[in-house]
């Protein structure tokens, strides 16, 4: 019942079978733990599932952002973990909580995984939290910032003839579906060459996505969203050792998941910054046919720790919908330092 | 309205640099810049390791620059607190001569508009150097490296640890069954949440039912009783730590309320000696006056309010073995 082999390892058929949402806000006056508890009972009601028919949970968060040594503890509290349950976490977006779902559900002995991925930016301030998580040496105790760097990467991109100023603003237009690009132009740099326009909202919010294998995907939902490919790579740690016009992790993560066997439809982007959606459609050669983030993407909603786990919920969207192919990818890290390529379909 | 708690956390670390980078930062305390030999590449600053291979690298050090060519920048125009100059400046991609990658620093430049690709910079040095990339403050225009006045001189012994202290501030909601609970606590009242579905009760606020992951509303609080019975006990010994007030050896007590399944972890107790402490020890709740109200530093603090604590009510002990075990 393999889809793909690797070596001697046959992937299990499984997909996504459905998924949830939090409302997206700039601000919100509930905690970690209520976002999750109310998102994990709404994923799992469009299935008739309930808190016992889960199998494994794999729960995405980040003590930073929380401000709390062992925050995922009190997340916990959102999934009924009694009696005992199969639970992981990953400090990492909810993207890499699925890779690893994804990976426990291929033994073969349970059936239904449940993954987040939450966050509460605004209980900090991200931008004097990142530069704490970047090279502790050379890079935090100069304050080097995330809008820093995807400045430096928008130069490299730009310079190499894959952006420019014009086509960023065109992306933010599209993403959030309002604007006018002369006059976005017209703006002050916030980080030359990045506008406003050009950075992602700050955003409080979660996720939930289940995933089912085999036969009880197919009597959970009409259509799966089966996964044909997942992979993911990284790169060295510190931006000024890369190649920061190119981004050599998605395109071999993108190769490994099989992005070049069938044409895809749809494709969701974990593009933060404008520039980023520019490079990862050359980096991954998607042509005009492909309809890249019809969500917004990143750039209209950005809750960190749950942006790439949207990405495959609304790259899911498109297979329940009817759709034969989509790709989603997810990032982590500056200037696209490590990145995530899930391919999913429709039977 | 919700209520929102703002906190600063601070991690003072302590690193350790290893033989690479500990002999980079020893160098940058004598105003010289150590890059390493990586095939045909010199990489500044120095890894331990190939950055894309992983490879171990010898500890073959070059000497580069100071003075170094512009690859890239961005203009910084508000700069933040964590930033190393105070007024708008760049930071910019800068390969010192004889390096073959770029280091990431901040250029003092002024204006953007002095700003280019190809700008030759050279280092500011501090006056006083510690061993940490920002001994060189900034990067100024020119083939002129500049010292601050003071320059008290290279370190005496090879540099092997820096400190960082990142310091972090939070604003978090405060849940509104805590704020119930503290209120309750007022009053001297110990409340609690009965969860409608498995009838469990929680204390401390929590305003959900972790078992069945639904919200407990005020149409589920409950009155708690103020006795209760020590099911276990630590006696810690306070070692110093930034923050930490106690100096002598204290008590943490878990405390079994009557006739519930509701155990009170952590809890201090009062006019008890940490000697004296059994498990099965009768306790009875005891309650800040108005005035140790004022004193934040008193109490359990948190949802527990005005509770300080528990002491002994007098009653004979209960003789239970399973009594140990019940800490949650």
């Amino acid at each position: 019942m393999g889809t793909r082999e690797a070596g001697n390892a046959i992937s299990r058929d499984i997909a996504v079978v459905g998924w949830a949402q939090t409302d997206m806000v700039r601000h919100t006056d509930k905690s970690e733990t209520q976002l999750l508890m109310e998102v994990i009972t709404d994923a799992l009601t469009q299935l008739d599932l309930t808190r016992s028919d889960i199998d494994f949970t794999c729960l995405g968060s980040c003590d930073y952002i929380t401000g709390q040594a062992f925050s995922f503890v009190s997340n916990l509290d959102a999934i009924g973990a009694w009696p005992p349950k199969r639970d992981s976490h990953v400090e990492m977006d909810g993207a890499w909580a699925l890779y690893e779902a994804w990976l426990r559900l291929q033994e073969g002995d349970i059936e239904i995984a449940v993954v987040t991925g939450s966050g509460r930016s605004s209980t900090g301030d991200p931008t004097l939290i990142y530069p704490m998580e970047m090279d502790p040496y050379f890079l935090a105790p100069l304050g080097a910032d995330p809008l820093t760097f995807a400045a430096l990467q928008a130069r490299a991109v730009i310079a190499a003839g894959i952006a420019n100023e014009r086509s960023m603003a065109e992306v933010a237009m599209r993403s959030r579906g309002k604007g006018d690009v002369d006059e976005l132009l017209a703006t002050e740099y916030l980080r030359e060459p990045l506008r406003r326009h050009d950075v992602p909202p700050i955003t409080d919010g979660a996720a939930a996505v289940v995933l089912a294998t085999g036969q009880r995907a197919r009597q959970l939902v009409e259509r799966p969203a089966y996964i044909a490919g997942l992979d993911h790579r990284t790169e060295c740690h510190n931006p000024s050792f890369r190649v920061l016009d190119d981004s050599p992790s998605t395109r071999i993560a993108a190769e490994a998941a099989g992005l070049g066997d069938a044409p895809i439809e749809v494709a969701e982007l974990q593009a933060a910054f404008s520039h980023e959606e520019l490079l990862l459609r050359r980096v991954l050669e998607l042509d005009d046919g492909v309809l890249v983030n019809p969500s917004g993407g990143a750039l209209r909603t950005n809750p960190i720790m749950a942006t790439g786990l949207c990405r495959i919920g609304y790259a899911a969207n498109h297979i329940f919908g009817g759709g034969n192919r989509a790709l989603a990818h997810a990032t982590s890290g500056p200037c696209l330092q490590q990145n995530l390529i899930c391919i999913l379909e429709g039977r | 309205m919700t209520r929102f708690v703002e906190s600063t956390i601070t991690f003072p670390y302590k690193r350790s640099l290893g033989p690479v980078v500990g002999a980079f930062m020893t160098a940058l305390t004598e105003k010289r810049i150590l890059g390493i030999r990586n095939g045909n590449q010199i990489l500044v600053p120095p890894m331990e390791w190939d950055p894309t291979t992983g490879a171990e690298l010898a500890p073959d050090f070059i000497e580069v620059g100071p003075v170094g060519t512009v690859e890239s920048w961005t203009w910084v125009p508000t700069p933040s607190e964590q930033h190393p100059l105070r007024h708008p400046f760049a930071f910019a991609l800068i390969r010192l001569d004889g390096a073959t990658t770029a280091l990431l620093h901040a250029v003092d430049a002024g204006t953007s508009e002095r700003m280019v690709d190809g700008l030759r910079v050279a280092p500011r040095w501090k006056g006083t150097r510690v061993g940490r990339i920002d001994d060189i403050g900034c990067f100024v225009i020119g083939e002129v490296p500049e010292t601050e006045a003071n320059d008290t001189g290279a370190a005496q012994e090879p540099v092997q640890r820096m400190d960082y202290n990142a310091s972090i501030t939070y604003r978090n909601p405060v849940p509104a069954a805590t704020d119930r609970a503290v209120v309750a606590s007022r009053n001297h009242r110990l409340l609690g949440l009965r969860c409608p579905r498995c009838e469990r009760v929680y204390a401390g606020g929590r305003g959900y039912c972790p078992i069945d992951a639904v919200e407990l509303g005020p149409e589920c609080e409950v009155d708690l009783p103020n006795v209760g019975t020590i099911t276990n006990f630590a006696i810690v010994t306070p070692v110093s730590y930034p923050g930490q007030t106690e100096t002598e050896p204290f008590v943490r007590a878990f405390v079994l309320l009557d006739g519930t399944d509701v155990v009170i972890g952590y809890s201090p107790v009062i006019e008890l000696p940490a000697e004296e402490v059994r498990v099965g020890q009768r306790v009875a709740a005891v309650w800040a006056s108005p005035a140790e109200e004022l004193d934040q530093e008193g109490g359990m603090g948190g949802a527990w309010g005005s509770l300080l604590g528990w002491m002994p009510n007098g009653e004979p002990d209960v003789d239970d073995p399973d009594l140990v075990n019940r800490i949650f």
